[in-house]
């Protein structure tokens, strides 16, 4: 085999090239064996409720520890105070892939924080 | 740039090495621009399971290893050269796709490392074809730049030929794969007009290759007689299958499909894969 033609430029781009290539192959390949087959298992996280100008905001956090991707998720938050009726509120999500979160809000026009709050899944797809 | 005769005993200058990488890297974002500004292919890349996009990374070196070997820049190399060049190519393709996607903002500090991973190198690949060929076609063929008339010979072998459509119907149907028209086309549509776009890709693989007189067309597919056109007609069209299921395959588009959806998903996508195919077989020389 004759001499390889290269100057140090190249050699410096291919070193980069290969570093890359394999830490990226390296790591898919890892995420792939240590990874389950679990369905999205979607769990909802609500934070302190916020003022706002006209409404009060609820932060939500949805993570998902399943395996799998969920698509279209919807989340329902319900207000319950004492005497009062329940108020809803709805949060929709396009994608939710394996272990990833998403943070969104909920509004209400009364205060939640002196109520109680509810959050759960009501459904999702798969992508 | 070195050709068989005399470079070989010169190193290129840090300037041919740079434009070099500058033809690469127009080449790699011409070709594979759509594909980064597709929301489809990024879903693809989150959703994807990590196997599935190791086994896209390997395909597609084998790709650029074909490419290279065949229509590459240095049609003397050896084979570790020709290797060496690919994991070049796909080093930049990945630097490329990251720093697009982050400047889009597909990219963010909130999603998952295998997230980030997967959009990235699902995108990466196409740029990387695209940098191959950018690298190859678009020199302007300085002194001793890209033997075209030594290289001829190489080009018209049967592999050679075999694996420049293929590279031609991977770049444009990878473009068109992942979007959700094909399987709307392929689920509405009926069997007759299924047929008719066969026979409509048959004519353009007909069209490009013996008739039109594309540049390139009679140094590069030799055919004098009536059922050596047909022969290269109908093998251009099965290349086109073949690269078309394979990529609806990885995009996800079989799964959970009846075998007619995808059987006319490989014939709609064919169309345009079967154009990439001819030109591939011609201009990509």
């Amino acid at each position: 085999m004759k001499k390889l033609q290269k100057n140090w430029l190249e050699w410096a781009v291919f070193a980069v090239g290969l570093i890359l290539v394999t830490s990226a192959l390296g790591y898919l390949f890892y995420a792939g064996v240590s990874m389950g087959n679990e369905p999205p298992s979607i769990e909802v996280r609500l934070g302190t409720p916020e003022p706002r100008q006209s409404n009060f905001a609820v932060p939500v956090t949805v993570l998902n520890h399943g395996d799998e991707t969920a698509a279209s998720i919807r989340i329902e938050v319900v207000m319950q105070s004492n005497g009062a009726e329940p108020a809803r509120g709805e949060l929709d999500i396009p994608f939710l892939p394996r272990n990833a979160t998403r943070d969104g809000w909920v509004t209400f026009d009364q205060d939640p924080r002196k109520a109680q709050l509810r959050a759960r899944v009501l459904g999702y797809q798969k992508p | 740039m070195p050709t068989r005769k005399s470079a070989n005993t010169k190193q290129r200058t840090l300037t041919d090495s740079l434009q070099e990488y500058g033809r690469g890297v127009a080449g790699g974002l011409m070709f594979s621009l759509p594909l980064l500004y597709t929301m489809e292919v990024w879903w693809t890349g989150i959703v994807a399971h990590p196997f599935r996009l190791v086994g896209y990374v390997l395909a597609t070196f084998v790709l650029l290893i074909g490419y290279n070997r065949y229509a590459g820049l240095r049609r003397d190399s050896s084979m570790a050269e020709v290797a060496i060049d690919s994991v070049e190519e796909m080093g930049i393709g990945l630097l490329l796709a990251g720093l697009v996607l982050f400047l889009l903002g597909r990219v963010t500090a909130e999603m998952s490392s295998l997230e980030v991973a997967g959009v990235i190198v699902l995108e990466a690949m196409t740029v990387a074809i695209g940098v191959s060929i950018g690298t190859a076609q678009l020199g302007a063929g300085g002194k001793d730049d890209e033997g075209l008339g030594e290289g001829g010979e190489l080009g018209t072998s049967f592999g050679g030929q075999i694996v420049m459509g293929f590279c031609g119907a991977v770049l444009f149907a990878a473009n068109v794969a992942p979007t959700e028209e094909v399987i709307v086309i392929a689920i509405e549509v009926s069997w007759l007009r299924l047929i008719g776009l066969a026979i409509l890709s048959l004519l353009v693989a007909f069209m490009v290759l013996h008739f039109s007189g594309f540049k390139g067309a009679d140094q590069f597919v030799h055919a004098d007689h009536p059922t050596i056109i047909l022969l290269g007609t109908f093998t251009t069209y099965s290349i086109a299958l073949i690269a078309s299921a394979l990529i609806l395959w990885f995009f996800g588009r079989f799964d959970d499909v009846t075998l007619f959806t995808a059987l006319a998903q490989t014939i709609v996508l064919g169309v345009p894969a079967t154009l990439g195919a001819s030109a591939g077989r011609l201009l990509l020389q």
